[in-house]
């Protein structure tokens, strides 16, 4: 067991458990945040998917030991009140289904939008690699590509045009 | 550790087996006091009051709406809220939705499943099923009008109710219904209401509300199956025989007994099964649901559980039945030598076939493969099991056959069950027998006293799934020397695998084309092969199979007698419903069917219909058309699907469009990519590295057409029509391109370089 300091969603957190435990089930199993999915763990699907440091990662590759010092965003630090634009255009476009990998979309679509808040279409394609059962992938696109229309500077509101 | 365990709750001789490390037998007695009270029958319930066990309304105007139905993503929980919603007249902003809960349904003696079956997988717009919702919602509002009439010594006649707010038409006086709504819960109609006309619906037809879930979904916080946390949960993970119907042979299970947070391995034998006291009424029989033998590592996380796993020591012994079945290609023999017979089950015979003579004949043999639900939540259940009952949560797809088994597994009296619906992450028919619920409580009844949660890896879902049925199918067809439509049709269609559950004929003796006539000489049959892997439901059972092959032999009819596939079809159909021609037509303009394309591209067109296909104005009718591009490698790129249907009418159009996207994209991958194979009679793949899975970069742009729509009365559903022609669609396409004709899937295994 190793004594891990790190932030989840601007939170501290001190966690004490095998250091090999991946994030996605330190997430889940030991700070309750199941917004965070497992799917394959072994990063093919991307319903794991959090912000770590800024960046979308895969959580089921990230083992505890790396965490020192870390800032960690998952699904449900994504926006305080679900109001990000995404989650907006996500309710307003239908795009779930079951909805189980879409914590995974969301987060890796938010990942896109802070490296390129305009992304084209082949950045879209390129980028949104994880799976979806239940197809989901027009709605995704779609949602997305609403999304790259934002005006800059609209930050959280979603544009009708 | 602390051991958080209820150790009271149990008697001695289940806190000595909880000492034990090493545990192969259920510690659970029989002839248990019953532990679940009935709920009140109405009356508030703290929350609200409770008009009937489908209806609350709280103080502040909230409607709660408890469904049956479980939420796989289809909308069809939101879909049963609606339909309550549009006669109840509350304002649909302050509905909320639960699943009603099937042990209530017992001890209440149907209060869910009254005329019906409400669990098996969620048809939100089955006619009965939407008259009883409909008449649910007209009843509270009459109960709630009455209550203001009482109050207002009034006329109950005299009062308007809409979006949630009851009117004294003559003096305009308003009360919400959360106002009234305790007295009205105590109301008793004497007549139950009328429903109202459909053509006065202001809501079903009229709007596409997003999903009542949705909300949660995008913010992390809805709970499915596997999210589930219970006080003092511990977590298990399982392993059953790589080999499906293998044996536990030995495990050594000192050998993780220190690992961290591992508190016992549980060995499963299926003997163990108690069996239910009563005759179950499970929705699907129990035949299929039987445990397998297994090993699990119970610790007080999942990955702790896992590791040990990984770690432990296991010897198995394997099936006898499947050493003749070492690969699909043993399999695939045996299947050719049983449709060599041609001795299969007659299911339809017109005129004399074997009379028809013609100078072209077509003749194929066509196959689909093994194929894996792979709903993106993996299996999972959480269980509880003490000396009093058992209390499940599980992200099934059918309460009813879930409770039956937990009964079954347990052996305990359904009064002391209790099951909870929860959200599901993906079912595709994997989830309709609940074999992974009786794992989970096989699981827990080893570990009794404490809520175990048991997780299937990844890999443990592939290796032992209850796959798609494959179905390999001979046809032959005479054609008629002047029309060149098909004169004679001779056909077989072999089964593989040993569970006839799964042994469906729909989309291949009942389509029209064999049917309504227009082939006069008709002999179909089927057959089945047993073997040991376990076939099940896999969305649009066997039919998913049937329509890619019955399509793919007619369009090679078509061809065959130098006829364009969609005019062919459309003799075909000419004498059977309207619909099956509108939908051709209507997808074929919108694709521009006939336009010149490039070297290397193809449309290709298919019909099917779910679930069914020879009665009129019944079922889901789905016209798929694909344009294909093959490079000169063999590389298929899938450019647009374009989709024509007929279910009647929709009352949520949205909703409707995504199942048919979604659909769409499901049929397709097994079209492209999808096989499940086997070595030394075990599932090689295990993971998505292995089985891939279509992604949005492969993607085609999907429309989905709503003007074949009829307009005829039921709203049928549409989840499972639109998996069928698509990989027929593509596969025609890909003949139409490069002229090399595809007749098993998936087409990514064919040659299909044409340089």
């Amino acid at each position: 067991m190793t004594v891990i300091r790190f932030r989840v969603n601007g939170t501290a957190r001190t966690l004490d458990a095998h250091p090999s435990t991946p994030l996605l089930w330190v997430l889940r199993d030991h700070l309750g945040l199941t917004g965070t999915k497992y799917g394959c763990g072994i990063a093919q699907c991307g319903a794991c998917t959090v912000h770590l440091n800024g960046q979308a990662v895969r959580s089921c590759q990230v083992p505890l030991e790396t965490l020192r010092g870390a800032d960690v965003v998952t699904i449900e630090g994504l926006s305080r009140d679900g109001d990000h634009v995404l989650q907006k255009l996500w309710a307003e476009m239908n795009v779930p289904q079951c909805g189980y990998c879409q914590a995974g979309m969301l987060m890796t679509a938010a990942g896109l939008l802070k490296t390129s808040p305009h992304p084209t279409d082949a950045e879209i394609d390129n980028a949104l690699s994880n799976i979806c059962r239940c197809g989901t992938y027009p709605r995704v696109r779609a949602a997305l590509r609403r999304a790259a229309q934002q005006p800059p500077g609209t930050g959280g509101k979603v544009s009708h045009g | 550790m602390a051991d958080t365990a209820p150790d009271t709750a149990m008697g001695a001789a289940l806190s000595l087996s909880r000492r034990a490390f090493l545990l192969s037998v259920s510690a659970t007695a029989g002839g248990m006091a019953l532990g679940i009270m009935p709920p009140a029958a109405s009356g508030a319930d703290g929350a609200g009051a409770e008009f009937s066990a489908w209806v609350v309304i709280g103080r502040d105007d909230t409607v709660i709406i408890r469904v049956p139905t479980p939420e796989i993503g289809n909308g069809a929980m939101t879909q049963v809220a609606m339909n309550v919603t549009e006669e109840l007249a509350c304002a649909w902003s302050r509905v909320r939705v639960e699943f009603g809960a099937i042990h209530r349904d017992y001890l209440e003696k149907g209060v869910y499943s009254a005329g019906f079956l409400p669990f098996f997988a969620g048809h939100g717009t089955d006619r009965q099923r939407m008259k009883r919702a409909l008449q649910l919602g007209a009843s509270a509002r009459e109960r709630l009008k009455v209550a203001a009439a009482t109050r207002w010594k009034a006329a109950a006649a005299d009062i308007d109710a809409q979006d949630g707010v009851l009117t004294h038409k003559p003096t305009g006086r308003r009360l919400r219904y959360g106002q009234v709504a305790a007295e009205a819960a105590r109301v008793e109609l004497a007549v139950e209401p009328t429903l109202k006309p459909e053509s006065d619906w202001t809501f079903l037809g009229k709007a596409s509300p997003a999903k009542l879930n949705t909300p949660d979904i995008v913010t992390g916080r809805l709970v499915f199956g596997i999210d589930v946390r219970q006080p003092g949960m511990v977590h298990a993970a399982l392993r059953q025989p790589p080999v499906h119907g293998g044996k536990v042979k030995s495990v050594d299970a000192d050998a993780v007994r220190g690992m961290p947070g591992v508190r016992a391995v549980v060995i499963i034998d299926p003997a163990n099964t108690k069996g239910a006291p009563i005759r179950p009424k499970a929705t699907f029989t129990l035949g299929d649901t039987t445990a397998q033998w297994g090993v699990a590592v119970i610790a007080d996380h999942y990955w702790q559980a896992k590791m040990a796993l990984d770690a432990l020591p296991v010897d198995w012994d394997a099936n006898p039945a499947a050493a003749a079945f070492a690969t699909v290609e043993h399999i695939r023999a045996a299947v050719d030598a049983r449709l060599d017979k041609a001795e299969g089950r007659v299911l339809r015979k017109a005129g004399d076939v074997a009379a028809t003579s013609g100078a072209r004949v077509v003749d194929g043999v066509y196959a689909t493969p093994y194929c894996e639900n792979a709903a993106m939540e993996p299996l999972n259940a959480t269980a509880l099991v003490t000396a009093d009952g058992a209390e499940v949560w599980c992200p099934t797809q059918d309460q009813q056959q879930a409770y039956w088994v937990v009964i079954d597994e347990t052996g305990l009296p359904p009064e002391s069950v209790k099951l909870h619906q929860t959200f599901v992450g993906g079912g595709f028919g994997r989830r309709t027998q609940a074999d992974d619920v009786r794992m989970a409580v096989a699981v827990a009844k080893a570990y009794p006293g404490v809520p175990v949660k048991t997780i299937w890896s990844r890999e443990e879902c592939f290796r032992q799934g209850r796959y798609r049925t494959p179905i390999t199918s001979r046809f032959r067809a005479v054609l008629d020397d002047g029309t060149g439509l098909p004169a004679a049709v001779e056909a077989e269609a072999c089964f593989t695998g040993s569970r006839p559950t799964f042994h469906l004929t729909m989309g291949f003796d009942d389509v029209p084309y064999f049917t309504s006539g227009i082939v006069p000489n008709v002999l179909i049959r089927s057959s089945a092969q047993p073997v040991h892997v376990l076939n099940g439901a896999w969305r649009g059972p066997c039919y998913n199979s049937h329509a890619f092959i019955v399509e793919t032999f007619i369009d090679e009819c078509a061809h065959a007698a130098g006829a364009d596939p969609l005019d062919y079809r459309l003799r075909l159909v000419n004498t059977w419903d309207q619909s099956w021609s509108d939908c051709l037509r209507t997808a074929a303009r919108h694709a521009g069917w006939g336009r010149q394309l490039p070297r290397g591209e193809g449309l290709g067109i298919a019909i099917s219909g779910w679930p069914q296909a020879a009665v009129h104005a019944m079922g889901t009718i789905v016209c798929t058309v694909a344009h294909v591009a093959v490079s000169p490698a063999g590389e298929i790129r899938v450019k647009k699907i374009d989709v024509a249907f007929d279910c009647g009418r929709v009352a949520n159009r949205d909703a409707v469009a995504a199942q048919l996207e979604g659909g769409t994209l499901f049929g397709l991958n097994a079209a492209l990519q999808e096989e499940l194979t086997l070595v030394d009679g075990a599932v090689v793949e295990a993971n998505f590295d292995q089985y891939p899975m279509l992604r949005l970069a492969d993607t085609p742009p999907i429309d989905i057409h709503f003007d074949a729509l009829s307009g005829h009365s039921r709203m049928d559903i549409v989840g499972e029509a639109p998996v069928g022609p698509v990989s027929a669609a593509v596969g025609n396409a890909i003949f139409s391109a490069i002229g090399k004709r595809v007749r098993g899937t998936p087409f990514s295994r064919h040659d299909l370089r044409w340089i």
